[in-house]
């Protein structure tokens, strides 16, 4: 069998892949009882003293390497800040590895890194170590960062404790950047307006831990977008979760474009954007928290979890349908 | 066994398998044993029924007959095991003994819900009865069964009938063995049983008798109805007026999806032509939903929007509550109360609060639905009546198939029109119509069907779990949460080889065997769609072995939804991008869209292969102006079907075929060319049908003669179509070749559960 796109697309057979392939041939996965692999969350962590380390690392590789609102400089920093954000951490630090192809543009190497920088800045990390590779087996620029950020021991967040009752918040418009990308890298961007939304979220996530909201359990919607982020939550909580498609944010040219090419906006790709599993007396005050941050003007609370039913049920217009986890390419399966 | 016969007396156990249960067996084997001076018991065990009996051995041997020659006309037996019992005298006389549950695994089930028997609607019109106009009347021949047992053996108390106690009187009739009462278990009067009443969502403003003639006075009147009845809920109203029809159209969130009627025979004489088949089943004591033409006169009785075909599916009434509508109208729509592709309402509070808004008044009950079931549907295709649906009337009923298995296996289906199965030893327990399973209310009622099936059949153990191929089915999900619950293994069998097994188990054929497996959509063996197929059943073996074009579903499940994107897709691969500037001629995409749906068919994004017939069929009749949205299922491919049937003509036709593969790109370039040259769409419409029904009689003949076959057959949904089921009949029977086709099990994705249960035993008993 050989590795395919569908790897790498999030949902079920790139978890498979991640089950059957890496975890079960790895053994010693975690230290000193902090979180670890087999937690599949978004980062793990490191318990020493009275905090924890918060560690987390991303491999990038984008086509095209800029695209309408981002690159992929802004997605590596902005992904790995994310991935430590959403586990409640303060981001520190990161590291910066760079696998450059031979023959590519010096021009765009170097404004890959000054958006590098300008992500970095508006994120307030520092990348404090890094590598450089050129090789010819690469067809264009890889990027991978690890990320470390500080959590008080006990409190990082994760995926898993979504509670009975929890609201279930979006802090914005869906399905931005995997639209973006998809239509820019087959040419048809300049027909629309939409642009990546990726950006750094960890001062948006930080205002509502400054003010004491309840965050039971978050996660970035990235790969599989919110269908998946959802089914993963659901699933590690061991409850269900049901959301109301029409609270759900989404920008009408998505709307339109998903509804054109047939596409499900909930499981397409966000690069800023987190979901969180709020304690239902805050939920009200942390849309007022998300909605005072730029990044989080169309914030929402789209649903609530429930012990009625398990996996994810989206109330729509014409009923209640489920809403799988994303298998990477869509199979169509009306008769 | 054989019975050794020794002195003069003696005494025998039978015990009597089959349809035993809720039929009237146990008061008819009281009469035939008073009869014979036979002295012993009857006992109910729930999935048999067990006798013993004392007596001289020539009035055994005369019961023995009576049982086998006499049995009552619902029920059927399958297996008498007798056996000699020795012992003394012990009884004073013949008794019906207190039900019991089985212990061991023995299979047995009650029958299908019975429509209500002329000797009832003889006394429920019959002024001077005291049933007269009751709608709950029922007795041992006729009434309720699947619907209101909650669990085996079916006696009263085990039914939603236990929350009406008996009558002096009804208990006087229940317990005498000579009233045709005796132990019916759905019996009951005015005075004991359950009542209607009639309400406006607010309150109730009319109760029993009164409140059916209000009923029928506000359907004369133009309203629209909610009838809680045997089953489940309907929706009622006249058939003349547009406005009537077209309010519930819009109500319903129905615009085009043809509604049955309930009528009687002598009305139905008048809007509707039927054959000595079709009027059988009509009045058949399983009163399913027939699909008939439509008669010239149709017209003067009918809006046009009841039905837009050129049919009109009939019903008559099948209860007491059903015949008291009757009164002024000579028919009335009659469809499933529920939302599309959701589950047909039955609780009282559900009723009123779901059909507010959809329904102006509610005719209700106070008897509870144990099990809904919607109506059945039936339609002439191929000389015979086949299965649309299969459910009221013929649920859960198992299907008999003569093969070796001995294990318990759950087959939980595809998606839509969906139904489960429980396969027992060489019984196919298959459940009511479920419907559309990706939608959750569906799915739980999928999943509470299928507790339902295992208890009614007595069945604690599943060794194996069967489902389709789909990895994001609800059913498929269901299959394997089952699946860790029972530590059953879980087998998967392709979409349309599901669909050739149950055409072969539905025949009881399990030779060599080509078959043509097509329909709109079911996930193939190379992860493309698949739905036009050419499948070769060869030593137990089932190969893909031909099949119509690849084609692209531009925009995946929306090029089902808009057929105009089919036919883009199609005529983009013939012509080019001319393609879009005859597409513009619909006026059915903007500008937008179309540069969208032109980048998107050059980048193949988000354009799933498929193989499907209804995609081709859906692309034809969006190029004819018939369809241009599906509303409801196969809905283009229903509608091109009436404009082909009134083509009367011969066309010459030569499929182009490579590899086994018939090219549905020539059939729609030609369709094309031909609408060009303005050339009339009824021939178009039928040059299409035959291009696929011969192209793919062509490929079956072909891979006959290669293998020294003369078995072909045809399944799945597209064979509902008559032109190219019969087409292909025809040619079959022309060329020497034995046909098989569906008669007991549905043609379509209700067929697909028991297809996967014969799949499964198949392949493992090989």
């Amino acid at each position: 069998m050989k590795i395919t796109r569908m790897h790498g697309a999030g949902g079920k057979v790139m978890q498979e892949l991640i089950k059957d392939v890496i975890l079960k041939n790895l053994e010693i996965t975690s230290v000193n009882g902090g979180i670890g692999l087999e937690s599949l969350d978004d980062s793990a962590t490191i318990p020493i003293g009275d905090k924890e380390i918060v560690f987390t690392v991303d491999g990038h590789t984008v086509k095209p390497i800029f695209f309408p609102g981002g690159d992929i400089g802004r997605l590596a920093v902005s992904g790995t800040v994310n991935d430590l954000a959403v586990m409640g951490a303060k981001p520190l630090a990161l590291s910066l590895s760079l696998i450059i192809p031979e023959g590519f543009n010096l021009e765009d190497l170097e404004k890959i890194v000054k958006s590098i920088n300008e992500t970095s800045k508006e994120a307030e990390v520092a990348i404090i170590t890094g590598d450089t590779k050129v090789s010819d087996g690469v067809d264009d620029i890889i990027i991978s960062t690890a990320g470390i950020g500080i959590v008080d021991r006990g409190k990082a967040i994760r995926d898993c404790n979504v509670q009975e009752g929890d609201a279930i918040i979006v802090s914005g418009n869906i399905g931005e950047h995997g639209l973006a990308i998809l239509l820019s890298r087959e040419g048809f961007d300049f027909e629309t307006n939409i642009k990546s939304d990726v950006a750094p979220i960890n001062k948006l996530i930080e205002r509502v831990l400054e003010e004491g909201i309840q965050i039971n359990a978050m996660k970035d919607p990235t790969r599989g977008g919110l269908a998946d982020a959802l089914n993963e939550m659901a699933e590690k909580s061991n409850i269900g979760i049901t959301i109301f498609e029409d609270k759900i944010p989404i920008s009408d040219e998505v709307q339109s474009i998903c509804d054109i090419l047939g596409l499900d906006p909930l499981t397409i790709a966000n690069e800023g954007k987190v979901v969180m599993a709020v304690k239902k007396e805050d939920a009200e005050r942390c849309l007022e928290i998300l909605r005072e941050h730029p990044l989080g003007k169309n914030a929402e609370i789209i649903g609530y979890a429930t012990k009625e039913h398990k996996g994810v049920i989206i109330e729509t217009i014409v009923g209640r349908r489920i809403v799988d986890m994303p298998i990477g390419d869509p199979i169509p399966r009306v008769c | 066994m054989e019975i050794l016969f020794f002195g003069v007396k003696m005494k025998v156990r039978i015990k009597v398998k089959g349809i035993v249960q809720g039929v009237g067996f146990r008061p008819f084997v009281y009469r035939i044993a008073k009869k014979n001076n036979l002295k012993g018991y009857v006992k109910n065990m729930g999935n048999y029924v067990e006798i013993l009996i004392e007596g001289k051995k020539e009035d055994i041997r005369n019961f023995i007959n009576d049982l086998k020659n006499k049995k009552p006309p619902l029920s059927r037996i399958d297996k008498l095991d007798i056996e000699e019992i020795k012992g003394i005298e012990e009884f004073d006389d013949f008794y019906i003994i207190k039900s019991e549950n089985a212990k061991d695994e023995e299979e047995g089930t009650i029958p299908a819900d019975v429509a209500i028997c002329d000797d009832c609607l003889k006394e429920m019109l019959d002024k001077n009865d005291r049933r007269y106009r009751y709608p709950f009347i029922a007795c041992t021949n006729c009434g309720p069964r699947f619907t209101i047992v909650e669990k085996l053996p079916y006696d009263r108390e085990n039914t939603s009938m236990r929350d009406f106690p008996l009558c002096e009187k009804c208990l006087e009739e229940y317990k005498n063995p000579l009233d045709r009462r005796f132990h019916a278990q759905a019996t009951c009067c005015p005075i004991c049983g359950p009542k209607v009443f009639l309400s406006d969502g607010k309150e109730i403003i009319a109760e029993k008798d009164e409140a059916i003639r209000e009923t029928v006075k506000l359907l004369e009147e133009g309203h629209i109805l909610a009838i809680k009845g045997i089953g489940g809920t309907h929706l009622a109203c006249k058939v003349g007026e547009d406005d009537v029809v077209l309010e519930l159209r819009k109500r319903l969130g129905r615009p085009t999806q043809p509604f049955a009627v309930m009528s009687k025979i002598e009305y139905t004489e008048l809007f509707a032509e039927f054959d000595e088949d079709e009027k059988n089943a009509l009045l058949s004591l399983r009163r399913p939903i027939v699909v008939l033409k439509k008669s010239q006169d149709y017209d003067k009785y009918f809006s046009k929007y009841v039905s837009n075909l050129d049919t009109i599916g009939v019903m008559f009434p099948y209860s007491g509550l059903h015949y008291l509508l009757f009164d002024k109208e000579i028919a009335y729509v009659m469809t499933s109360a529920n939302l599309p592709g959701l589950p047909m309402v039955k609780d009282n509070d559900e009723i009123l609060k779901k059909l507010n808004g959809i329904a102006d008044y509610f005719l209700l009950h106070n008897r509870r639905i144990v099990n809904r079931c919607d109506d059945s549907v039936v339609k002439k295709v191929a000389d015979r009546l086949v299965f649309l649906r299969r459910s009221r009337g013929f649920a859960p009923e198992p299907v008999k198939v003569n093969i070796n298995n001995n294990k318990n296996i759950l087959c939980v289906g595809a998606e839509l029109n969906s139904t489960a199965c429980i396969v027992k030893r060489d019984k196919f327990y298959l459940t009511q119509y479920i419907g559309n399973t990706s939608k959750y209310e569906t799915f739980c009622y999928l999943r509470d069907a299928i507790n339902n099936i295992l208890r009614l059949t007595n069945t604690n153990k599943i060794d194996a779990i069967v489902c389709d191929l789909h990895p994001q089915f609800n059913s498929t999900k269901l299959a394997e949460e089952l699946s860790e619950k029972f530590g059953a293994e879980i087998f998967r069998v392709q979409h349309h080889f599901a669909h050739a097994y149950s055409l072969l188990g539905d025949n009881n054929y399990f030779d060599d065997a080509i078959i043509l497996s097509l329909d709109g959509v079911g996930y193939g063996l190379d992860g493309n769609i698949w739905g036009g197929e050419v499948l070769l059943f060869k030593d137990g073996k089932m190969e893909r072995v031909g099949h119509l074009e690849e084609q692209y579903q531009l925009g995946g499940d929306l090029a089902t939804k808009y057929p105009l994107r089919m036919l883009l897709s199609i005529l983009y691969k013939a012509i080019g991008e001319e393609a879009f500037d005859f597409i513009k001629r619909y006026n059915f995409f903007s500008e937008k869209e179309l540069r969208l749906l032109k980048f998107q068919l050059e980048k193949k994004l988000n354009c799933p292969i498929t193989t499907s017939t209804g995609r081709v069929l859906d692309a034809v009749s969006a190029l004819l102006g018939i369809c241009f949205e599906k509303t409801y299922d196969g809905e283009p491919s229903i509608r091109l079907e009436p404009v082909a049937n009134r083509f009367k003509g011969d066309i010459n036709i030569e499929p182009k075929i490579k590899n086994n593969i018939l090219n549905t790109t020539e059939l729609i370039y030609k369709s094309y060319e031909m609408l060009l040259n303005n050339e009339n769409k009824e021939k178009i419409a039928h040059f299409a049908h035959i291009y696929i029904a011969d192209g793919l009689f062509e490929i079956a003949k072909k891979i006959s003669n290669k293998f020294g076959i003369n078995t072909i057959g045809i399944t799945g949904g597209v064979s509902y179509n008559k032109i190219i089921t019969e087409r292909i009949m025809n040619n079959a029977k022309r060329e020497g070749f034995n046909f098989i086709y569906h008669q007991r099990v549905p043609n379509g994705d209700g067929g697909i559960s028991f297809g996967q249960g014969v799949a499964y035993i198949l392949k493992n008993g090989y």
